[in-house]
């Protein structure tokens, strides 16, 4: 097997259609609709699911790869990043079941592979920063949401179960932080490259700008601090985030 | 106590030598999984592979810290043989998307059947007073392979479903248990049978629970009722080459990109089947295979509501396979 593999061999059961995230977006945008679920409709949470259960498939195909790739790399690394590919497998269980329960199918709407594509990067360090860091951190914003939600419109099976996935996602961005400072100690050029490459992560992935800071009923999706922080995130990372949303463009 | 109580199968360096070989085989699983997960279309086989990556480097990590408690360094792995290393090679070999049944084949109906042999073996013969450490270690191992063989054999089951396929399983296994039998195993020095099928004696059953649900096929009743109309008069276009009629489906704009796309398609079409079906707001990507005598191709298109109702407003030829599944 090559070490990495190029992008365009990620293999998906034929049900699958993969698009662009930008052409999807456009799309809707042009047939008057919001680029992003905006989670006012049962049809449109049933679209945010299926777009973390294929995030979910291809973050366990990321940690995968990254198990995979990386043999020489420190083997508490490797250990973490085998047990992300378990706590993956079971999120990927988790969001087909709620697909289910929300009357969907899979394969119901187009697949994206920008947290594939991210998940490809060349160092180990920066996989950590941009996955863990940067898409996990992500996941904590939108579970929450999500969460939150769940709660509003009163159903327990996705607010417990969508919990228990937020408490891995926490774990994952620890796993993250630590890595990140393990394998670039000492080497403040692998440091900066990392951190670079999950500062684009994260300006590209505020999802239309959708992605604020603010209470739930104010925003559309809220900066998850409380969780971000118990991930190990600083204070000053949070508020660097928070003022890329306020610069960031539908993408 | 009787001094046959105390009596010895492995020196102390021989069982840390025998770690190291054990440790081996199970770092290299759990790396080899990790890396087909990506390449594995089927839902089934990926996540089979995804819950069991942790398991194997659980193994991986007990094994290694028993070293220093046999004055040997912590997480070293060491291959028996050059041979050993070559079985490694050949089971990691099938990576084509279409090559999943040997990617399952290889390691649940060989490589862990094998290990959980050896462990089976290994624990009848290590010492009760003095081992008990590495007797742990076996039985968590042996427990959890006979599960994973198990599972295993269910997804091969599910997957394996007409004779070619079974086959190819068979075919695949025998290279593979020739090459382990050539190293000896995963020690070296084991015993024929490698794989003894009364230590395999796990239920399926007892392990269907552990197996992620796999979710329903495509069903093209999922195609709203007049665009299933209108798909289907374009594949029957397609597949008896109008191509006047086939145009006739397209938005006049996209026309010529749309044929564009298909060229390479040129040639006689022996079938089309509706295999995926995608919403974006009104608009549908519907994914077609289609089959001619020399290749299998996927191909997107989108269609869009108009006044003179369904028409594609775009399209994409996603791949083109040569009609081969050798692996």
């Amino acid at each position: 097997m090559d070490r990495p593999i190029a992008y365009d061999k990620l293999a998906r059961e034929d049900r699958f259609v993969r698009m662009r995230a930008r052409d999807v977006a456009e799309l809707k945008v042009e047939q008057g609709l919001p680029p992003f679920p905006d989670l006012a409709s049962r049809e449109s949470i049933r679209e945010r699911v299926h777009g973390i259960m294929v995030g979910e498939l291809q973050a366990m195909e990321g940690a995968g790869r990254t198990v995979y790739d990386f043999p020489d790399a420190p083997w508490e690394f490797t250990l973490d990043m085998a047990r992300q590919v378990w706590d993956e497998s079971r999120h990927v269980e988790t969001y087909l079941g709620l697909l289910e329960h929300l009357g969907g199918r899979v394969g119901e709407f187009p697949e994206s592979t920008i947290l594939w594509r991210c998940a490809c990067a060349e160092d180990a360090a920066a996989r950590v920063a941009g996955v863990n860091r940067g898409l996990e951190g992500l996941a904590c914003d939108v579970f929450n949401q999500l969460i939150h939600i769940a709660q509003k419109i009163g159903d327990p099976i996705i607010e417990k179960s969508v919990d228990y996935v937020l408490a891995d996602e926490i774990t994952h961005v620890r796993m993250g932080s630590r890595w990140l400072n393990e394998l670039t100690r000492g080497d403040a050029e692998r440091r900066r490259r990392a951190i670079e490459f999950q500062e684009t992560i994260d300006e590209r992935f505020n999802l239309g700008g959708t992605r604020q800071d603010g209470h739930h009923e104010v925003v559309p999706i809220s900066i998850a601090k409380e969780a971000r922080k118990l991930a190990g995130f600083t204070d000053e990372e949070i508020e660097r985030l928070v003022k890329s949303t306020q610069r960031s463009q539908v993408y | 106590m009787s001094s046959e109580r105390l009596s010895g199968h492995l020196s102390v360096d021989d069982s840390a030598r025998r770690i190291r070989n054990y440790r081996y085989a199970e770092e290299r699983v759990m790396r080899v999984l990790g890396g087909w997960i990506a390449l594995t279309p089927e839902l089934t086989a990926k996540l089979l592979f995804g819950r069991h990556v942790w398991d194997c480097a659980q193994h991986a990590d007990a094994w290694g810290r028993r070293l220093p408690e046999l004055r040997a360094p912590a997480q070293e792995s060491e291959p028996a043989n050059d041979a050993i290393v070559a079985f490694m090679r050949l089971l990691e070999t099938p990576e084509g998307p279409r090559q999943t049944l040997e990617r399952v084949a290889g390691v649940y109906a060989v490589l862990k059947p094998h290990l959980a042999t050896v462990y089976a073996r290994h624990l009848a013969s290590a010492n009760r007073v003095y081992e008990p450490p590495t007797r742990r270690i076996l039985m968590r191992c042996l427990e959890e392979e006979q599960r994973h063989a198990a599972a295993g054999a269910i997804v091969l089951g599910r997957l394996a479903q007409d004779a070619g396929a079974r086959e190819r399983v068979v075919e695949w296994r025998r290279r593979l248990l020739a090459a382990l039998e050539k190293a000896g195993g995963i020690t070296g020095d084991a015993a024929a049978p490698l794989i003894d099928e009364s230590v395999l004696g796990v239920a399926p059953e007892a392990v269907a629970p552990d197996l992620v649900q796999a979710p329903p096929a495509f069903d093209p009743a999922a195609l709203p009722a007049d665009l299933a109309a209108a798909v289907d008069a374009h594949r029957k276009a397609m597949e008896s080459s109008d191509e006047a009629d086939v145009a006739r489906w397209i938005v006049p704009a996209a026309r010529a990109a749309v044929q564009a796309a298909f060229a390479a398609l040129a040639g006689r079409l022996t079938a089309t089947r509706v295999v995926g079906l995608a919403g974006i707001g009104r608009q549908w990507m519907v994914k077609l295979r289609v089959e001619s005598a020399r290749a299998t191709s996927l191909i997107q298109l989108r269609w869009t509501p108009t006044p003179e109702g369904w028409r594609i407003a775009a399209g994409d030829l996603v791949s083109t396979e040569p009609l081969s599944v050798a692996p």
